[in-house]
């Protein structure tokens, strides 16, 4: 069984939010719904030794995921490959997800009720193909991958440089790699 | 973009503050009438216990996103949400069950089954001691919510609950007095949990102000100096707090009921800046510049008509 995971390539980001689009309108989402935004961090340091990094941001998909343990419902669950989603019939949108996610990568809809968040783009990817931001990409700044087979691009990337998890102090684990 | 509701809001707020105080009423009830002795507490004061929790439960439903799926919310055992349901259900039910025997009425034909009401009781003193701590159980384990985290927010929560309840149980008392009753001894007995409580309050901001992140000193300083710090100083601790404490002391009816009355402001208002507080998250690098130069909806490039 595949362990799916996001690689961001800070080297390669530009910060041009083209991902950020794309995922907006391949998932038809309303405005104030933005499931990877791109952040800016920094620039650090004084001149001339600065630094800054593009942080393209979304659900880390953590394996020790503490939206799923909150929901009451059972409506937010992890498939077998890593994937976090919610199954929006039993969503009753309690917001205890919300709540317990460290990274604010989910959304309540104020149409439906429910709770909504990026899935990796499930559908898309049982069927073979990449998430919509990582086909999106043009500076390949997104990898995509299996996270259990070392000879995938993501493993290789991650062994091969340096690379940092989010709040990695909150024992999430989460599954998006930053290397810089 | 619109930021409303993306976080709990004020009715989670009121359920924690009705529901606490309910089981917390339980929880008193039930050791007086397993150590102390029976009769000592009144029919009202028997019935607003659970009548509380159900209110919670009401201002629960209507904070879901979907309130007609609400019984949904009983189907993940793992979750603590759904163990605080189920424990609230069973607070309500047995707390209902238990103030029946007050009252005289020819269909309650248990009424003479003392058993029955010993073992009411003992289940009315673990569900409302379940009902009264978990709402602090549920906010110290959101680790991304540093002015929550930790251990300590459940004893001022449990802490808060008890004060609350003790106040009511106290103006039942007053509203339907029973002869005799040891309650006749709470006004001493809630000023001291009030100056506990005033304390510890002090000590849970110092230590999140001096906290061990950023984030947790940020948090604090709302309620120190920021925009939190009037309703905490003013409304929680000279209103809620204090201005009771020294009311309790003063053996005049009047104003011990008033005081009741300044507890349940204190306990409410408390829940809901703890609740706003929770909108804080530990934010990501660079985020909250990315956020807050986002539309907010009212723009009117939002609103034209491009078409
Ligand atoms: S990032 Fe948030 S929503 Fe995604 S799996 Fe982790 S806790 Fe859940
Ligand atoms: S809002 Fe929906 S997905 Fe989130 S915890 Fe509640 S029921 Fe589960």
């Amino acid at each position: 069984m595949a362990r799916y995971a996001m690689v961001m390539d800070t080297r390669h980001c530009i910060g041009c939010h083209s991902c950020t689009i794309a995922c907006k309108i391949r998932n038809e989402l309303p405005t104030y719904m933005i499931y990877n935004p791109v952040t800016t961090d920094g620039p650090h340091g004084t001149f001339p030794h600065l630094n800054m990094l593009f942080l393209p941001l979304l659900c880390m998909h953590c394996d020790n995921s503490p939206c799923v343990d909150a929901c009451p419902t059972g409506a937010s669950v992890q498939t077998e490959n890593g994937i976090v989603h919610v199954v929006d019939k039993k969503c009753v949108g309690c917001l205890s997800c919300i709540m317990a996610c460290p990274y604010g990568a989910r959304y309540h809809n104020h149409e439906t009720g429910a709770v909504n968040k990026c899935n990796f783009c499930l559908d898309r990817v049982e069927e073979g193909m990449r998430p919509h931001c990582v086909e999106t990409c043009h500076q390949k700044a997104r990898i995509f991958g299996d996270l259990d087979d070392p000879n995938s691009e993501v493993s290789k990337l991650i062994s091969e440089n340096r690379s940092f998890q989010l709040l990695q102090e909150l024992n999430t684990d989460p599954c998006v790699f930053y290397i810089y | 973009m619109s930021e409303k509701h993306q976080t709990w809001g004020w009715m989670l707020a009121v359920d924690f503050f009705f529901a606490g105080m309910g089981g917390a009423m339980l929880i008193v009830a039930a050791i007086i009438d397993l150590f102390i002795g029976k009769n000592q507490i009144s029919v009202l004061a028997n019935i607003v216990g659970p009548l509380c929790m159900s209110v919670g439960c009401g201002f629960l439903i209507l904070e879901l996103g979907r309130p007609l799926q609400a019984w949904r919310v009983f189907m993940n055992p793992k979750a603590i949400l759904t163990f605080g349901a189920w424990m609230m259900t069973f607070a309500i039910i047995s707390g209902f069950v238990y103030a029946s025997f007050g009252i005289d009425f020819g269909l309650f034909f248990w009424r003479d089954w003392g058993f029955l009401r010993q073992l009411l009781a003992l289940v009315n003193l673990v569900t409302g001691l379940v009902v009264a701590t978990y709402p602090g159980v549920l906010l110290g384990r959101h680790k991304g919510r540093p002015f929550w985290v930790g251990p300590a927010i459940m004893g001022l929560f449990l802490l808060s609950s008890l004060v609350t309840a003790l106040a009511l149980h106290l103006l039942c008392a007053m509203i339907a007095p029973v002869e005799g009753s040891v309650l006749n001894n709470l006004p001493k007995l809630l000023a001291a949990l009030l100056l506990a409580q005033g304390l510890l309050w002090a000590g849970y901001l110092w230590i999140k102000a001096s906290g061990t992140t950023a984030a947790e000193a940020a948090s604090a300083q709302r309620w120190i100096s920021g925009d939190l710090s009037k309703r905490f100083k003013i409304s929680f601790m000279l209103l809620g707090t204090l201005l009771p404490l020294v009311m309790f002391l003063i053996p005049v009816s009047l104003f011990q009921g008033l005081a009741t009355l300044l507890v349940l402001f204190g306990g409410v208002t408390m829940r809901m800046m703890t609740v706003t507080s929770g909108n804080d998250r530990t934010f990501l690098p660079g985020e909250l510049q990315y956020r807050s130069r986002l539309p907010h909806g009212h723009e009117r490039f939002l609103k034209k008509n491009w078409i």
